[in-house]
């Protein structure tokens, strides 16, 4: 399993891949850095609002999509996908590297924002002492949050072989969000929204350290999770390559 | 010659995926907006009491405003795509075209995409505002205006998703460029007015659309003449 690690490692390394990391994190600094005014008494979460509304509302979704395109791309171009089945690997590890791999690229990503995070903080000389429960809760949501779009964007691109078609899906699901989140209604129940939601730090309700609450995770993101991934994981044990 | 180059590129889309984007598109954007005016009509149309065609044109073109331009991102390198998957620009420049003409026929290929996608908005915006129930008057300049103007005033990100998806083989690179160009035009409105991300909004300090719509053209002019003789000089794999 290691070794497979390890050629993904390969694949990626030296990659645009770190540069698309740095892209959100980057841009939420700059507007953290230009945007940011120091009003309220809770200057910390409202860094982090200002900073992560940006990033969880349709870059994180979308950032996700490209990602695992990126991680098929080897295997889509020049008949990777054969090479790489053809060793003594199960079709299943393969998934699930693939997978374990999508989810520590969001994990990078996420601490890099929260990297920005500081600098705005540090760059504004706010002096009240870090928040680390609250950030954490919101950088480590937003990341399970992302578990369900994971999965669908790493079916999405094992199946298509075009760059562009899995983050068409990725789009065409994300887009919504600028008015589902607004909706009481409807936002609990909608996978896309979630990382927004639960990045978004609130005191009020949540269960446990999360901003989410307990129905809405257990049922909205790790049912569409467990969907999403069986249906990717037997899709990809079945096709032929 | 031209239109011979296109009908290939025309063949070369057929049934693809690409089209049924471009129909998902404008389908999309307005059944959102059928969704939203659907669970607040009472809500919306009281906000929009005096004038309830135009408040429905103005939801639908702010959701379609970042659709059009993620969607360009997406069709301008479905399109390029095409060639890089199978490694056939050396096919395709094989033929007796210029390499000038062959980036032509691609540019061209996504704006008339593009048109299309921006067309179908029309039809489906009348047909949500009458099953409405919206009454007769139709602003039919006011519905032409929404769709089109911004179509012409995005051209240099046309031209610049073009050039950019044609380049790179690696498509991540033109599709965040494509992303970070959405989020962009979101925020258009806080932006000076030379900013180009601003002009598909079509506000300006002169409150003159035609403005916006005019430097888009210039600036995708000018953005496509690059990207045409940058490809030109450029080899390919």
């Amino acid at each position: 399993m290691l070794r497979m690690f390890r050629s993904e490692w390969l694949k990626i390394r030296r990659s645009v891949m770190w540069l698309l990391i740095a892209v959100s994190p980057l841009i939420a600094l700059a507007f953290g850095l230009f945007g940011f005014k120091q009003e309220g008494s809770f200057p910390w979460i409202e860094a982090l609002s200002l900073l992560s509304a940006l990033h969880a509302m349709l870059f994180l979704p979308l950032l996700t999509g490209i990602y695992a395109a990126l991680l098929c791309r080897y295997e889509h171009a020049g008949g990777g996908w054969k090479m790489m089945l053809a060793l003594p690997v199960s079709r299943t590890q393969v998934y699930f590297v693939k997978f374990a791999v999508l989810m520590l690229l969001l994990a990078a990503t996420q601490l890099l924002l929260l990297a920005a995070l500081l600098a705005v903080g540090w760059a504004n000389g706010i002096s009240s002492p870090v928040p680390w429960r609250t950030i954490f809760a919101s950088l480590g949501g937003g990341w399970i949050a992302c578990l369900p779009l994971a999965a669908l964007q790493l079916f999405a691109s094992v199946a298509f072989q075009s760059f562009a078609a899995p983050l068409a899906v990725n789009v065409i699901c994300t887009l919504p969000n600028m008015l589902v989140v607004n909706s009481a209604r409807v936002g609990p129940y909608y996978p896309w929204a979630q990382p927004m939601l639960a990045m978004l730090p609130r005191e009020d309700y949540g269960f446990g350290a999360f901003n989410l609450s307990l129905e809405t995770l257990t049922i909205v993101v790790l049912g569409s999770f467990c969907v999403f991934f069986a249906a990717g994981w037997t899709y990809f044990a079945k096709r032929s390559v | 010659m031209m239109l011979r180059l296109l009908s290939a590129e025309f063949l070369k889309i057929r049934k693809k995926l690409l089209w049924l984007l471009v129909a998902l598109g404008p389908v999309g954007v307005v059944g959102l907006q059928a969704v939203n005016f659907g669970l607040r009509y009472d809500y919306l149309t009281k906000q929009y009491a005096r004038d309830l065609w135009g408040g429905l044109i103005t939801n639908v073109s702010l959701l379609a405003l970042p659709a059009m331009f993620i969607g360009l991102a997406i069709v301008a390198s479905m399109s390029a795509g095409i060639e890089h998957q199978t490694n056939a620009w050396k096919m395709t420049l094989a033929l007796p075209i210029s390499k000038r003409q062959a980036f032509g026929a691609k540019f061209l290929l996504n704006v008339l995409l593009l048109f299309v996608s921006c067309t179908l908005l029309v039809p489906f915006t009348l047909a949500l505002g009458w099953a409405l129930g919206f009454a007769a008057p139709i602003p039919a300049g006011e519905l032409l205006r929404a769709a089109y103007y911004p179509f012409l005033a995005c051209m240099p990100f046309v031209a610049l998703q073009s050039w950019l998806s044609v380049t790179f083989a690696n498509q991540a690179l033109p599709l965040t460029v494509g992303i970070i160009g959405m989020i962009a035009a979101m925020f258009g409105s806080r932006f000076p007015d030379w900013m180009p991300w601003k002009w598909p909004l079509l506000v300006n300090a002169w409150h003159e659309p035609l403005y916006s719509v005019g430097l888009g053209l210039l600036l995708g002019a000018a953005v496509f003449l690059i990207g045409m003789l940058e490809f030109a000089r450029k080899d390919v794999k």
